[in-house]
C-alpha cells in the first residue's frame, strides 16, 4: 500500500497549509506585540516589525499585575485539579469495587451531572454565593470544581479494570482503605491520573467564564480575565499591548503543552 | 466486593455526591424557583408568575436565541468534524514533520479562548485587520465581517471551528489507531481504491467515534460564551445573541435574575435534550466495545 | 502520585486565601493606620493614566485616606461589577456610574445620600452639570452623586477634508446630510472614505431624538421614546446609511463601535465623526490632521444629552470609610483638580471656580475645540429621573436601533415594539 511520490507531495504541501493555518495566527500574535502604535496606525500589515520593540510588553506589565493575576490563576487551578483527584478516588472506588446499595443511583447522579455544564447553573450559584457573602472569593472560584463527575466516572473505569485480588490482598495485610485508595491504587492510575490532572489545570487555567461571574475586583483576578480587560480601554484598541497580553497568556499553557503533549492527547483521546 | 463497614461506600462518596448534589443539582431547583419572580438583586423581589417566560418568547426573542445558538452549533460541529476527518486522514502518517503539524492544529485546543477570540478580532478589525487586507486582495466585497449581522454570527462559529478542530483530529485519530491496517491491506489487494477503502473500510468502523465527536462537540458549541462576550458582545443587531450570552446578559447587564432563571431553565432543558442524544450514542459505543 | 500530606496542605492553603474575603465590609479597612477607600473606576489609556495620577497625588498629599484604584473595564462592565457587587456584599466605597442608572439605584436605596456630608450642597457645580441639573426633578431628589467625567456628545471634522470640499462645519440635519455627500469618496479597491459616522447607540440617538422635537419620558411618566421624533432619528440615520450612502455604522457593540470610529477617524477614512468631548484631547493628540470641533447639528431645535459619569458612595461601606471616600471627591472637585482633569482629558471642568479660571488664563481662547464644547452645554436637555431609565436604553432601544440601522427594518414598527417592551415589567 505505497503512496505514490505525487501523492505523498500533494500530502506533504496539504499539511503545509495546515500547518500554515493554525501557526500563522500565532505569528501574527507575536509580531504584533513586538511593534508601536505608530506603526501599527500607518502599516497594520506589514510582516515584520520594523526593530523588536518590547513597549508593549512593559506597558502590559505596568498595567496590569502580572505576576499576582498569574498566582491567582495557577493556585485556582492547581486547587481545582488537586481537589477534583483527591475526591474522585474514593468515589471512584466506591463505585468501581464495593458492593452496596444504592449504587446505581450513585452512579447515575455521577452520570448525570456530567451533562451539566456551568454554564447552565451560574446564576443560581451566583445568587448562592451572593447570599453566602462568598462572591470575590477562592472559594467561589475553587470550590464548585472541587467534585468533577468526569473525574469520579474516569477514574471508576480505570479501577473497574484493576483486579479485586490487589484490594484483597491489600486488606488480608491490614492495610485501611485509607491506605489502598491514596497508596496502592492511585500510583496504579498513575497515568489516568496525571493526565486528569493536566487536563484540568489547563481549562481551568485558561476559563474565563468562571471567575468572570464569580468575582467584582479584582482580589482574586484572574490572568485572562485581566488581559481581555487590556482592550476594554474605551479610547482606540492598542492592538499591540492586546497581543503582547495574549502572548503573556498562552506561553506557560504553550509551554506545558510542549512538555506534556502526550499527556493532553491521551486525555483527550481517552474519553472517547 | 463487599465494603468493611456499611458506611465505607457512602462515606467515600460523600464529598463528591454534596458538592453535585449542591454545585449541579440543587441550583436547577433554585433556577425554576426564581424564574417565577421578578428581581433586581437590590430591590425586594415581587411574584410573578409565569411572566418572565412570557417575556422572554414575546417579540419570538427565545426562538431566536435557539435557533441562533443552534446555527452556531451546526456550523461548530460540521466544520471540526469535516476539518477533523480530513485532517486525521491526512496527518495519520509516521514522521516528526507529520506529529509537528498535529500538534499545531491541537495546540489551538489548549490555548485559552480569550486569547484565540481576541487573536481573531484584531485579525478581522474593521480598520487594519489582515483578513480584511487578504479579502481585498482578491477582490472580495469588503464587508466587515463582525459589524454585519449577517456575517457576525458565521464568522464566530469559523473562529470556533479553528479552535476545536484539533480536539475531533486528535480524536478522530485515536478512532484511527483501531482500524485494523491488515484489512485496508486486504482490501488494498482487492482492488480497491483509496476512495473505495475509505468508503468502505474505514468510515464504518469509525462510525461511533463520529458520532462521539458529534455530541461532545454539540454540548461544547452549545455553551459557547467567551467568544462573544469577547468579540461581539451579542451584537451587532443581536445578530450573535447565543443562549448563554443572554442569560449572562440578563442577569448581570440587565440585573433581572426572573429572567435569566427562566432563560436557564429553558437553557436546561433544551442540554437535557442534547444530553439524552449523547447518552444513547454512548450508550451504543459502549456496546460496540464490548 | 499525589500524598495525603500535599492535598491536605492545599486545601488548608486554599481556605486561608478563601477567608480573607469574607466579612471585610464589616469595619472600615485599614492600612498603616490610613483608611482604605476602595474606588471601582472605568476607562482606560490616556483617561485612566490622568486618573491615576490624581488618586497617586491625593494619596500623597494627607495621610489619612488612601483611596485604591481598582480597574474594571468600560462604563458597563464596571456598572455590571457594581450592581453585583453591591448584592454580593462586595461593592466598593466609593465608584462612578453612568446617568442613566443614578435615579435606578438611589430608589434601590444603595447610594449614600450626601447632603448632611460638609459642605455638600454648596458644592459650585455647572448647573446642567451637577444632579440638580443633569436630570428633571434631579434637586427634588436627596443628592446621591457627583458629577466626575461629565461630557456631551459633539462633532468632530476632519479640516483638511472638510477645506478640500469647500465644505463648513454642517449647522442643520439637512446640511449634514448634504454635506456628508460632499465628503464621501468611493474608491475603486472597495475602500471608501465615509462623509460621515456614528457610533449606532442609544447616547447619540437620544440627542437625536431631542434636536428633532421629542422627549424620552413625558411629563406624565409615559415613556413615548421621543414618538414620531423616535423614528425621525432612526430613519434620519437608514436614510444616511441606505439611501445616500455616506455613512458607515461601525463594526461592534458599545464602546467597540465609539473605539472603532474613532480609529478609522484618526486613519482619515471619515470625514465628520460623533464622538465623546471625552475625547477631545486624545483625537487632538493622536491627529495627523487639523482638527475640528462642531456642536451637533439642529433639526427643529438643539438639543443634547450629557454623558459620562457621577461619583456615588455606596451606602453599604463602614461610616468611616464614607467620610474618607468623600473627602477625595470634594478634592477632586477643587478647582485645580477640576482643572487638571478636564483640560488633560477633554472632559468637561464641573464647577463654575474651574470654569472662571480656565477662562481668566485664556484657556478657552487657546483652545476653541474645548470652547466649543463648553458652549454647547446651553443646549443640554436633562435626563428624567426615571428608574427603568438604563433599562430602557440597553435591553429596550439600544438593540432595536442596531436592527433598525443595519438591517433597514421599519422604524415604526420597531419603536411600536420598543414602547411596548418598556411599558412591561422587568
Amino acid at each position: 500500500m505505497k503512496e505514490s511520490r505525487a501523492r505523498y507531495h500533494a500530502v506533504l504541501a496539504l499539511a503545509c497549509i495546515a500547518a500554515a493555518a493554525w501557526l500563522l495566527p500565532y505569528a501574527w500574535m507575536v509580531v504584533t506585540s513586538f511593534k508601536t502604535l505608530p506603526e501599527i496606525v500607518a502599516h497594520p500589515a506589514a510582516p515584520l516589525p520594523e526593530h523588536l520593540d518590547t513597549g508593549a510588553y512593559r506597558e502590559v506589565f505596568a498595567t496590569l499585575p502580572v505576576a499576582r493575576y498569574m498566582g491567582v490563576t495557577i493556585f485556582m487551578a492547581v486547587a481545582i485539579a488537586t481537589a477534583q483527584i483527591a475526591l474522585a478516588l474514593p468515589a471512584g472506588y466506591a463505585l468501581a469495587k464495593l458492593r452496596f446499595a444504592g449504587k446505581r443511583f450513585a452512579f447515575g447522579v455521577v452520570l448525570a451531572c456530567l451533562l451539566v455544564p456551568a454554564q447552565a447553573t451560574f446564576v443560581p450559584i451566583f445568587l448562592l454565593f451572593a447570599k453566602a457573602r462568598l462572591v470575590d472569593t477562592m472559594t467561589a472560584l475553587v470550590l464548585p470544581f472541587a467534585a468533577s463527575a468526569l473525574g469520579t466516572f474516569l477514574v471508576r473505569q480505570a479501577l473497574a479494570s484493576v483486579p479485586d485480588e490487589i484490594v484483597e490482598a491489600a486488606r488480608m495485610d491490614g492495610a485501611s482503605e485509607w491506605t489502598i485508595i491514596y497508596r496502592i491504587l492511585a500510583p496504579m492510575l498513575k497515568p489516568t491520573l496525571v493526565s486528569l490532572f493536566l487536563v484540568s489545570f489547563v481549562f481551568h487555567y485558561n476559563d474565563y467564564f468562571w471567575p468572570l461571574v464569580m468575582t467584582t475586583d479584582d482580589a482574586v483576578r484572574t490572568l485572562p480575565l485581566g488581559v481581555a480587560l487590556l482592550r476594554e480601554q474605551g479610547t482606540g484598541v492598542r492592538w499591540h499591548i492586546v497581543m503582547a497580553g495574549n502572548v503573556v497568556l498562552s506561553l506557560p499553557v504553550l509551554a506545558l503543552f510542549a512538555l506534556a503533549q502526550k499527556h493532553l492527547v491521551r486525555a483527550v483521546s481517552a474519553r472517547s | 466486593m463487599n465494603p468493611r463497614a456499611r458506611w465505607h461506600p457512602w462515606g467515600m462518596l460523600a464529598p463528591t455526591l454534596a458538592l453535585l448534589a449542591v454545585f449541579f443539582i440543587l441550583p436547577i431547583g433554585v433556577a425554576a424557583y426564581e424564574s417565577l419572580y421578578s428581581w433586581d438583586l437590590l430591590t425586594p423581589p415581587r411574584y410573578v408568575g409565569t411572566a418572565n417566560y412570557r417575556a422572554i418568547s414575546a417579540h419570538g426573542e427565545l426562538l431566536h436565541i435557539a435557533l441562533r445558538t443552534l446555527g452556531y452549533s451546526a456550523i461548530v460541529v460540521t466544520g471540526t468534524m469535516a476539518l477533523g476527518l480530513a485532517l486525521a486522514l491526512l496527518l495519520d502518517r509516521p514522521g516528526r514533520f507529520f506529529a509537528f503539524v498535529r500538534a499545531s492544529v491541537f495546540s489551538a485546543y489548549v490555548v485559552s479562548w480569550v486569547a484565540v477570540a481576541l487573536l481573531w478580532m484584531w485579525m478581522l478589525d474593521g480598520n487594519a485587520g489582515v483578513a480584511g487586507k487578504l479579502l481585498r486582495a482578491v477582490g472580495a466585497p469588503s464587508v466587515s465581517l463582525l459589524g454585519d449581522p449577517r456575517w457576525a454570527l458565521p464568522t464566530l462559529a469559523v473562529v470556533g471551528v479553528w479552535k476545536l478542530t484539533g480536539y475531533s483530529m486528535i480524536v478522530f485519530l485515536a478512532g484511527l489507531q483501531s482500524v485494523p491496517r491488515s484489512l485496508l491491506e486486504a482490501a488494498a489487494l482487492d482492488g480497491a481504491g483509496a476512495w473505495a477503502r475509505f468508503r468502505h473500510v474505514t468510515m464504518p468502523l469509525l462510525a461511533p467515534t463520529a458520532a462521539f465527536v458529534a455530541t461532545t462537540s454539540l454540548v461544547t458549541s452549545f455553551q459557547a460564551f467567551d467568544v462573544v462576550r469577547i468579540m461581539t458582545q451579542g451584537g451587532p443587531a443581536r445578530a450573535t445573541e447565543l443562549f448563554v450570552y443572554a442569560i449572562y446578559e440578563q442577569i448581570f447587564l440587565n440585573l433581572s435574575v426572573g429572567r435569566a432563571s427562566a432563560l436557564t431553565v429553558v437553557f436546561f432543558v433544551l442540554l437535557l435534550a442534547v444530553a439524552g442524544l449523547q447518552l444513547r450514542v454512548w450508550r451504543s459505543r459502549a456496546g460496540d466495545a464490548r | 502520585m499525589i500524598a495525603r500530606r500535599d492535598v491536605l496542605r492545599a486545601c488548608a492553603a486554599s481556605l486561608a486565601l478563601a477567608s480573607t474575603g469574607c466579612g471585610r465590609r464589616a469595619r472600615p479597612e485599614r492600612r498603616d493606620g490610613r483608611i482604605v477607600v476602595t474606588f471601582w473606576y472605568a476607562y482606560g489609556d490616556l483617561v485612566r493614566r490622568v486618573l491615576l495620577e490624581l488618586v497617586a497625588r491625593f494619596n500623597a498629599g494627607q495621610s489619612r485616606v488612601l483611596v485604591e484604584a481598582v480597574h474594571q473595564g468600560d462604563y458597563f462592565e464596571c456598572l455590571a461589577k457594581l450592581r453585583t457587587g453591591i448584592a454580593a456584599g462586595a461593592a466598593p466605597t466609593l465608584s462612578h456610574v453612568v446617568c442613566e442608572v443614578v435615579p435606578y439605584l438611589a430608589r434601590a436605596g444603595v447610594l449614600e445620600e450626601l447632603d448632611g456630608y460638609e459642605g455638600a450642597r454648596a458644592l459650585p457645580f455647572v448647573t446642567a452639570l451637577g444632579q440638580r441639573g443633569a436630570f428633571d426633578g434631579g434637586d427634588d431628589q436627596p443628592l446621591v452623586s457627583i458629577p466626575f467625567n461629565r461630557s456631551t456628545p459633539i462633532a468632530f471634522c476632519n479640516a483638511r477634508q472638510l477645506d478640500e470640499a469647500h465644505v463648513e462645519p454642517p449647522r442643520t440635519w439637512d446640511e449634514l446630510a448634504h454635506d456628508a455627500g460632499l465628503l464621501t469618496r468611493r474608491a475603486a479597491g472597495g475602500e471608501t472614505r465615509w462623509g460621515y459616522e456614528v457610533p449606532i447607540g442609544w447616547w447619540y440617538w437620544v440627542a437625536m431624538v431631542g434636536q428633532a422635537g421629542g422627549r424620552l419620558v413625558e411629563p406624565d411618566g409615559r415613556v413615548t421614546l421621543g414618538g414620531e421624533a423616535g423614528e425621525k432619528a432612526v430613519r434620519f440615520w437608514q436614510r444616511l446609511v441606505h439611501v445616500d450612502r455616506v455613512m458607515r455604522p461601525p463594526p461592534g457593540r458599545d464602546y467597540q463601535a465609539w473605539q472603532s470610529s474613532m480609529e478609522s477617524f484618526l486613519e482619515g477614512r471619515i470625514a465628520m465623526l460623533w464622538s465623546s468631548t471625552a475625547f477631545l484631547r486624545y483625537i487632538e493628540d493622536n491627529a495627523r490632521f487639523p482638527v475640528v470641533a462642531a456642536p451637533l447639528p439642529r433639526d427643529v431645535r438643539a438639543s443634547v444629552p450629557t454623558g459620562g459619569t457621577m461619583f456615588v458612595l455606596l451606602r453599604g461601606a463602614p461610616d468611616e470609610e464614607k467620610q474618607a471616600a468623600w473627602e477625595f471627591v470634594r478634592w477632586m472637585c477643587d478647582a485645580e483638580q477640576t482643572i487638571a482633569w478636564s483640560t488633560r482629558t477633554g472632559y468637561m471642568p464641573v464647577t463654575r471656580p474651574a470654569v472662571e479660571r480656565l477662562v481668566e488664563r485664556g484657556w478657552y481662547a487657546r483652545h476653541p475645540n474645548d470652547r466649543v464644547a463648553y458652549d454647547q452645554l446651553a443646549s443640554v436637555d436633562p435626563w428624567p429621573w426615571t428608574t427603568d431609565l438604563l433599562r430602557i436604553e440597553r435591553d429596550v432601544v439600544e438593540p432595536r436601533l442596531e436592527d433598525a440601522v443595519l438591517t433597514g427594518r421599519d422604524a415604526h414598527e420597531l419603536m411600536d415594539e420598543a414602547r411596548d417592551d418598556a411599558a412591561r415589567p422587568a
